[in-house]
């Protein structure tokens, strides 16, 4: 047990190493000038001697492998460098957009969640009939929908054509509300984001809750508690959902990490100023620092909750816990 | 009652949805499902070789005025420099179908190679394969996709080999497991015996069975790529000469046209394509899988 814990730390550690190496090679090598794609900045726009400066402050007049131990210098203290483009610390610019991400993704999260144990436990509970086959095709069909168009559509119906909801954004512009007023104003803004993330993700909690219930129906424990005359409500209850829903919490935890990723498309679509946005935002400006950094929050956040999901599940399945 | 069946594998390949469809659907009529499957990708590939005939008009000339609503000229309108935007959907096809198959090839190779050797050679070439096919899955994929595109430029070529490169590792999961299964039957068992060496058996009578085994995976991983291609094409990072459906809607956001009456026909078709196309796509991958490998046909 504590074996393979270990080998699980050393694989998140190494997904890590992979991720920043990555993020060290790629611009060192790619075609292009690599003050370009490092710094991200108008080589053609600067003298002779500025750009001598910035090679020398990039430190890209080094060895590599001192560049490279430099590289993980600076991240490991949080030192994500600076964006030309904006003219700020890039560090900065990722803390203002993290909370809107968690935020969105959070709340999705829980309503993905809801949705998906739900409709899993029903379908599993009435497997084979025409309620468990339609909504098993409907999940199905959810899963081939390209998320950022289903965004579109919710903005022209429900932000366009009815006026219900705000196209765009996270807070209403310039607008200075207080209290009561201003929390409205934020969930207003996330109804249409919140939405559109949760249909990414009910499929997956659907079909994992639906078939670990239908596996948990099947075991031994389950007949004997009927045999021993419990009622169905108390065997649906007690004895199937308790046991079907450890799966389903891993496969959430891990969702949240892919959600993580959903963000950049859905984000754009609503002009959501989270740090999916910003990675769409550096892309088309070649900001490419700030796409980096992104991009190992990212990493992080998926390592994050994979550790939370590795945690999780021996205190839901006690069949898992060491011995 | 259901029979008890082993719990499915825990783990950040889950998610796979390929790999999640085979657990689940198990018990439906594959040969409805395959059929609907079958329709969908038929249509879309016969749309795309048959375009130039399709298509009322040349996609990349102007032949309108710039966002004409739909009219007997232009069926689903203009968009915002005078392209008649049927024609561009039907020339689309061509576009994000050939994305998603050849990505998918390119995914395919990897995975059988990585597959077969991992499941060949289980112990120590195998564990380490599998340690990096689990690395690969964990990754942040959306993210990870679009940093490599924005670093090597926008170009289809480069949109397939990304894609390609960043599937295949739930396809090597899934051949490995086939091959670990083939490697234990009497008949590679007894080449053994013979005195047969890795490659001949390898090549022989490993390979042919695992690339039949194969197919449905393929047909699964051309739903996943045009999916991929599609969220690229929105961003922006696909190859501007060569416009997919993704590209199409890139430009309706580019354009605001969401936030006008323009949706239902610039919006809605484009979206409701790239849906037919995953779908039918997933459709025929996972009947396929049942046909070809019957040990997937277990009764319920």
């Amino acid at each position: 047990m504590t074996n393979a814990r270990a080998m699980r730390a050393l694989q998140y550690l190494l997904v890590l190493v992979i991720a920043v190496t990555l993020n060290f090679l790629l611009p060192r090598f790619m075609p292009g000038n690599p003050l370009a794609l490092i710094a991200g900045v108008d080589v053609g726009l600067l003298t002779l001697e500025q750009r001598a400066q910035l090679v020398a402050d990039a430190g890209l007049d080094q060895p590599l492998i001192f560049q490279y131990f430099a590289y993980w210098g600076d991240l490991l203290r949080f030192d994500f460098g600076y964006s030309f483009r904006q003219s700020r610390p890039i560090v900065d610019m990722i803390i203002e957009r993290l909370p809107w991400t968690l935020l969105i993704t959070g709340a999705s999260l829980i309503v993905s969640a809801v949705i998906g144990i739900v409709f899993g436990a029903i379908s599993a509970w009435r497997r084979g009939r025409p309620s468990d086959v339609g909504l098993l095709s409907v999940m199905i069909a959810l899963e081939s929908l390209p998320s950022f168009w289903l965004g579109m559509l919710l903005v022209a119906i429900f932000a366009v054509q009815l006026g219900w909801l705000p196209s765009f954004g996270a807070v209403t512009p310039a607008g200075r509300l207080e209290g009561m007023d201003a929390v409205l104003d934020v969930v207003r803004h996330a109804i249409l984001p919140v939405a559109t993330l949760s249909v990414l993700s009910i499929p997956g909690v659907y079909l994992t809750m639906r078939y670990s219930t239908l596996s948990v129906l099947g075991e031994d424990f389950i007949r004997t508690a009927r045999a021993k005359g419990a009622t169905e409500r108390r065997v649906l209850f007690r004895h199937v959902a308790r046991n079907a829903l450890a799966p389903v919490v891993t496969v959430l935890a891990l969702r949240l990490g892919y959600a993580f990723g959903g963000t950049v498309v859905i984000e754009t679509v609503f002009s959501y100023p989270g740090l999916g946005r910003l990675v769409f935002e550096s892309v088309s400006g070649r900001d490419y620092p700030v796409m980096q950094a992104a991009f190992l929050v990212f990493t992080v956040a998926v390592l994050l909750a994979n550790l939370l999901a590795d945690l999780l599940y021996p205190l839901l399945d006690p069949r898992t816990r060491a011995t | 009652m259901t029979s008890p069946r082993p719990s499915p594998p825990v783990g950040a390949a889950d998610l796979a949805a390929g790999e999640r469809r085979r657990w689940y659907l198990r018990g439906s009529s594959a040969t409805v499902i395959g059929g609907i499957g079958l329709l969908i990708v038929v249509t879309l590939i016969l749309v795309a070789i048959f375009a130039p005939f399709l298509a009322p008009y040349d996609p990349t000339e102007r032949v309108g005025p710039p966002f004409a609503r739909p009219s007997s000229e232009h069926p689903l309108g203009t968009n915002d420099i005078g392209q008649d935007l049927l024609s561009e959907l039907i020339y689309g096809t061509r576009v994000s179908l050939t994305v998603g198959l050849v990505a998918a090839s390119v995914a395919l190779l990897i995975g059988t190679t990585v597959g077969i050797l991992a499941g060949f050679y289980p112990r120590r070439l195998g564990s380490v394969l599998m340690r990096f096919v689990d690395i690969v899955l964990i990754l942040p994929f959306l993210p990870l996709l679009i940093v490599l595109a924005a670093y090597l430029g926008r170009s289809l070529m480069n949109t397939v080999l990304v894609i390609g490169i960043l599937i295949w590792a739930g396809s090597a999961r899934v051949i490995r497991s086939q091959v670990l299964s083939l490697t234990k039957r009497d008949y590679v068992v007894a080449a053994r015996a013979m005195g047969a060496s890795d490659r001949h058996i390898i090549w022989k009578h490993i390979l042919p069975l695992t690339l039949l085994l194969a197919i449905g995976e393929f047909v699964q991983a051309t739903a996943g790529a045009i999916l991929l291609e599609a969220s690229l094409s929105y961003l922006g990072l696909g190859d501007p000469l060569q416009k997919s459906w993704g590209a199409i809607l890139y430009w309706a956001q580019v354009r605001g046209a969401f936030l006008t009456p323009a949706w239902q026909w610039w919006v809605l078709p484009p979206g409701l394509l790239i849906m037919a196309a995953a779908l039918g796509f997933a459709l025929l991958g996972f009947a396929l899988e049942q046909r070809v490998n019957p040990r997937l046909r277990q009764a319920r």
